[in-house]
């Protein structure tokens, strides 16, 4: 019986414990003034969606309401469960950044069911009924990044293309964007490959390729930690080799300010976050929004 | 049974009590956890993981261990997306979906016997293998089952509902149901236990056990095919990485509900236990507000907690 | 004057309720060998493993030179002196004797570092004090059985034990090596040392102890010199009655070949040919590293084999024990642990293992009903003794276990029994009714296989006797004509 006690006891402590440490506390009922927000986000295990967050959570406190934040794992099936729990926890607006734009439909539609709004960002999604879809244009960074490489080379020269992981929607378009900048310039891509937006395999990626490439002009990676990555390779080969990137991650524009990066395509993410709160205070409002956002993207360069 | 025999051998039960502690606890904290609709959220949830494990109960009484079935999801959830996108119908998408899983299980029961590789090595080269025939099949890009009819009925298997309980939840009762008859009540179920007791006697007993564990590493990819076919139809689409890392909470459940990883000990009933552990957690830690970075932490200690009880249990003297 | 070491006075041990000692005084003195004796289940291991510290006693004290102590676990009970070498020898195989012998315990540099050096010179000091000449960076797997019972006498005295019990050291040994372990035990005598031998060997009990301390249902039946006992006393007070006839071998009639296995080779075996006649109990003996136990093994289907098996007349392949199980061959094997029953099973599961399908009905469902019957029934007539059909395998005594084991062999109604060893590990009591059984299955026309080192055994129980060495078989004896030393002449591998 003593060790059942201490059992209950332990557990009660580390619950407690882990309630304590929640983002907020618990409304005291229901129907508290303060309205709730849920986010369900792809991942926290990257800085581009921990900045979205701290925008959002930076925009949540100055409207005074409530942001409720679940980690997706980048798993479609978490997302959905995080969706469902989010609806039986009675939030108010649900912002959804997908992991996927096909496989969140399910959970869009269940949101909807439970007629609560819902708001993508970043990703959209394939199915539901979405008020609202803020995002930045991939396809237009890719571009940026394409024409920028193109006007540095002279319009001549070989690339290399380090991809994010495969199936990825943010791969896929920006790699789009890329390669329709570069079509019908002397550009040509000696090597594609995927590093999964990892900056260890973008390194092992890049020096494979610099064994195998004689020549390389440029490098466009789909993210900045594979830029980064391929960067130390090249360093570590001697040889002299454009990198363009994409994010703008702190890592990245220090490197672009250093001269070892060219440039770097710098989504918004806090600002995608922050819209993402004021388009939902907005749909609590009863106001009428645009249901596509975009949201603006430069590029970094020296 | 008396009152007191119940409660005496409800106290033995180690995972039970974390499963109804927890719950309390978390219903008291927050009084949404314990609403209707939450249970039977908490059920669909756990239903994929319950599944995979169950397979894996399998894997692990037998003293060996199935990591492939993260892949076999992935794999067979494709397969199954494609063919209903091409509006095959769904029951025989299902069926070929689960041979599938099962001739996938069947090859790593062949690595395992005739190959003679450890089970561990086995179904981690599988792993890698699939998700690459996975990626090749998909060219890395998810497939959508499409929007007909074929699709909205196979779409059912996932989130529909049969009176008021969601279809997976009745998928996973026949699953606990049909592995605890096969585990209790049949020839094969105890060849299971003695081949992961002490394969040595088993054989000297002059039984097969090399066609015992080809049973069992079938049942395992049959079972992580099936959860495959459910994520796939809850999400309308398959994934290229679907299922990347669904072994760990599988086998955490499995362990969690007492199983010893060196086979033989083990019941259905206590991976149910664990599974729902499991759920119960990712569900109690989510209302609860509990910011995703401390869940794991959470997680990670409620599991410790559990088997470190448990084994002391076993170990008493 | 003889002056108690250890004593241990009113040890009482409960294990969820059942008492398995009672009221137990056990003393192990300085310089002299104490005998502690009983059946299996008498309470004898329980006892030692208190002692150790693995067990914690539920009443009682223990006194080490008149002081009070408490061994809350191994360490503490190693740390007073008191080594225990198992019947399973703890060494690990894959390391050399040294590492074995000063493992967890390695002299190390001041910085962590182990010294080699001193770690072997030490271990080889301590080897040639036993008359051991081996290497110590030998890997223990490369050494034979009875040099690594020896390398566990060297390991406990180099941590320095005063009170060494051997739980039935000699289960494994060569008679040479029993007869070189019984110097070490002497020299170890006189220098002080106190030993508790626990075997069921009688003979060697009255070659070696100095007292007996007998065990009987977890009592305590009495503490003597051993020059106020014979073999018979002893006998009595382990089993609580006088002993009939030890061997009770009946004729039975001997019908024609059942078995016929000519030219039988592999790995282990050259050229083995025999006959076995229904009704017949044939010995087969040999010297360790004789292949016995290998030949059974390969008849039985474990070892691929080239060679002809006949059964009544009729050439058949054996290729796995499902086969041999199939036409009627069954064997008991001699390594109960490893291969003849599964622990974590109850009694009911390990009986019916090898003829589940008897129980099954459609779709390979177990008639849980039939099973129980046919479990119960087997425990009655074998008079296993166990709390019921539900109790798990591990916590029977060696005998009993040995009674499961064969128990599952005859559920399959084998024509041909082989029985590895039957009688090793098991008490005195246990084995008369081992010996009871065989006659049994010999009076209702089973033709059966015993294979033992036991050589009076052999004699007592066998209609004819075949002896091996060295893998080949070097003669066959008719019961009438067989002795002690036409056996062993023939098992050192010469012509009679």
């Amino acid at each position: 019986m003593k060790k059942i006690l201490s059992l209950a006891l332990v557990a009660l402590i580390v619950l407690s414990l882990m309630a304590g440490c929640s983002n907020n506390k618990p409304a005291n009922n229901g129907k508290s003034e303060v309205k709730t927000i849920g986010l369900a986000i792809s991942t926290l295990n990257n800085p581009f969606f921990v900045d979205l967050e701290a925008g959002a959570k930076a925009k949540a406190a100055e409207l005074n309401v409530k942001l409720v934040t679940l980690d997706s794992q980048d798993d479609s099936a978490t997302e959905m469960s995080n969706v469902e729990d989010l609806i039986n926890q009675g939030v108010d607006v649900i912002m959804i950044n997908p992991t996927d734009s096909d496989a969140v439909k399910s959970a869009v539609e269940a949101a909807n069911k439970a007629n609560i709004p819902v708001i993508t960002l970043d990703r959209g999604a394939n199915g539901g009924t979405v008020v609202s879809h803020i995002a930045s244009d991939n396809v237009a960074g890719g571009k940026l990044a394409g024409e920028y490489i193109v006007e540095l080379l002279g319009g001549k020269g070989k690339v290399v293309e380090l991809e994010g992981i495969p199936g990825a929607s943010a791969a896929r378009d920006r790699g789009e964007g890329f390669n329709s900048a570069i079509a019908g310039t002397d550009l040509k891509v000696v090597a594609k490959q995927t590093a999964n937006f990892d900056r260890a395999q973008g390194l092992t990626v890049m020096e494979n390729i610099l064994q195998a490439q004689p020549e390389i002009d440029a490098v466009f990676a789909h993210n900045d930690e594979m830029a980064l990555g391929a960067l130390e390779a090249i360093k570590a080969s001697g040889r002299n080799t454009l990198v363009v990137g994409f994010d703008a991650t702190d890592d990245a524009k220090a490197a672009v300010a250093k001269g070892e990066m060219a440039a770097t395509v710098e989504q918004l993410p806090k600002e995608i976050g922050s819209l993402g709160i004021q388009t939902a205070v907005k749909v609590l409002n009863g106001e009428k929004v645009e249901n596509m956002i975009p949201v603006n993207l430069q590029l970094v360069k020296k | 049974m008396t009152m007191n025999k119940f409660i005496n051998k409800l106290l033995k039960n180690k995972p039970l009590i974390v499963l109804i502690i927890t719950s309390v606890v978390v219903s008291v904290l927050n009084p949404r956890f314990s609403t209707w609709g939450n249970i039977l959220t908490i059920l669909r949830q756990t239903s994929i993981n319950a599944v995979i494990a169950t397979g894996m109960t399998f894997a692990i009484l037998i003293g060996g261990i199935d990591l492939s079935v993260g892949s076999v999801l992935g794999f067979c959830g494709a397969i199954a997306a494609t063919m209903i996108a091409s509006g095959t119908n769904v029951f025989i998408v299902v069926i070929t979906a689960l041979l599938l899983g099962t001739a996938i299980g069947f090859l790593n029961g062949t690595l395992v016997t005739a190959g003679r590789l450890q089970p561990f090595i086995a179904t981690l080269g599988t792993v890698t293998l699939l998700r690459g025939i996975i990626m090749v099949f998909t060219q890395g890009r998810p497939v959508s089952t499409g929007n007909t009819d074929a699709s909205a009925f196979f779409g059912k298997i996932g989130g529909g509902f049969i009176g008021p309980i969601p279809v997976p939840v009745y998928i996973m009762l026949l699953v606990f149901i049909a592995a605890y008859y096969i585990l209790n009540h049949t020839r094969i179920g105890r060849y299971v236990y003695a081949s992961g007791s002490n394969e040595e006697a088993t054989i000297y007993s002059g039984i097969n056990t090399n066609k015992v564990k080809l049973f069992v590493y079938s049942v395992s990819g049959m079972m992580a095919a099936l959860a495959g076919i459910l994520v796939t139809a809850r999400l309308g689409s398959a994934q290229p990485n679907a299922g990347v890392g669904y072994e760990l909470d599988a086998i955490a459940a499995v362990v969690l509900g007492g199983t010893s990883m060196a086979g033989g000990i083990g019941t259905i009933a206590g991976t149910a236990i664990g599974a729902l552990i499991i759920g119960v957690l990712n569900n109690a830690l989510n209302l609860m507000q509990v910011s995703s970075y401390y869940q794991d932490v959470a997680k990670g200690i409620v599991i410790l907690i559990a088997v470190l009880l448990d084994r002391k249990q076993k170990l008493l003297r | 004057m003889k002056y108690a070491v250890i004593s241990m006075k009113h040890i009482t041990k409960e294990f969820s309720g059942i008492t398995v000692l009672k009221n137990v005084d056990f003393n192990i003195y300085q310089g002299r060998v104490m005998a502690l004796m009983g059946e299996n289940g008498a309470g004898k291991s329980t006892l030692m493993k208190i002692l150790t510290g693995v067990y914690l006693k539920t009443e009682g004290e223990i006194h080490l030179n008149n002081e009070p102590v408490s061994f809350v676990d191994v360490r503490s009970s190693q740390h007073a002196g008191i080594a225990l070498i198992h019947q399973e020898l703890n060494l690990v195989k894959d390391l050399s004797i040294g590492e074995n012998m000063f493992l967890g315990r390695e002299p190390v540099s001041g910085n962590g570092r182990i010294l080699w050096s001193k770690l072997f010179n030490d271990s080889k000091y301590w080897l040639e004090k036993l008359g051991l000449n081996e290497n110590p960076r030998e890997l223990v797997k490369n050494i034979s059985v009875g040099k690594q019972q020896l390398v566990e006498i060297a390991k406990a005295l180099s941590a320095d034990a005063k009170v060494i019990i051997m739980d039935e050291p000699t289960g494994a040994l060569t008679p040479s090596e029993t007869e070189k372990l019984f110097q070490v035990v002497n020299n170890l005598k006189t220098e002080g040392k106190s030993i508790v031998y626990i075997s069921h060997r009688l003979h060697e009990i009255f070659e070696v102890c100095d007292d007996v301390t007998v065990l009987r249902d977890g009592e305590l039946v009495s503490e003597k010199p051993i020059e106020e006992l014979n073999e018979d006393m002893i006998i009595e007070m382990m089993v609580g009655r006088k002993l009939s006839e030890q061997y009770p071998r009946i004729e039975t009639e001997i019908g024609d070949d059942i078995l016929k296995v000519e030219n039988l080779s592999n790995q282990f075996v050259k050229n083995a040919s025999f006959t076995l006649k229904k009704g017949e109990t044939l010995g087969v003996t040999g010297l360790m590293g004789s292949s016995r136990t290998e030949l059974m093994r390969s008849i039985y289907g474990i070892y691929p084999h080239h060679g002809e098996i006949y059964i009544k007349g009729e050439k058949v392949r054996i290729k796995s024990p499902k086969d041999a199980l199939n036409l009627g061959i069954a064997y008991v094997t001699e390594d109960r642990k490893t291969n003849g029953i599964i622990g974590e099973m109850d009694v009911r599961e390990n009986i019916t293992l090898s003829s589940l399908k008897k129980f099954t009905g459609l779709m390979g469902v177990v008639h849980k009903g039939r099973e129980e019957k046919t479990a119960h029934k087997y425990i009655q007539k074998m008079s296993v003794k166990a709390s019921g059909t539900k109790q798990l395998v591990r916590y029977l005594s060696g005998g009993n276990q040995q009674k499961v084991s064969i128990a599952k062999n005859l559920i399959s109604e084998p024509e041909i029994l082989i029985l590895d060893e039957p009688t090793r590990g098991v008490d005195v009591g246990a084995r008369k009714e081992i010996y009871d059984l065989i006659n049994t299955f010999k009076a209702e026309g089973m033709s059966i296989i015993v294979i033992s080192s036991d050589i009076p055994e052999i004699l007592g129980i066998c209609d004819r006797i075949m002896v091996m060495h060295e893998g080949g078989i070097s003669g066959f004896l008719e019961q009438k004509d067989a002795s002690q030393e036409v056996i062993m002449t023939l098992a050192v591998g010469k012509d009679v």
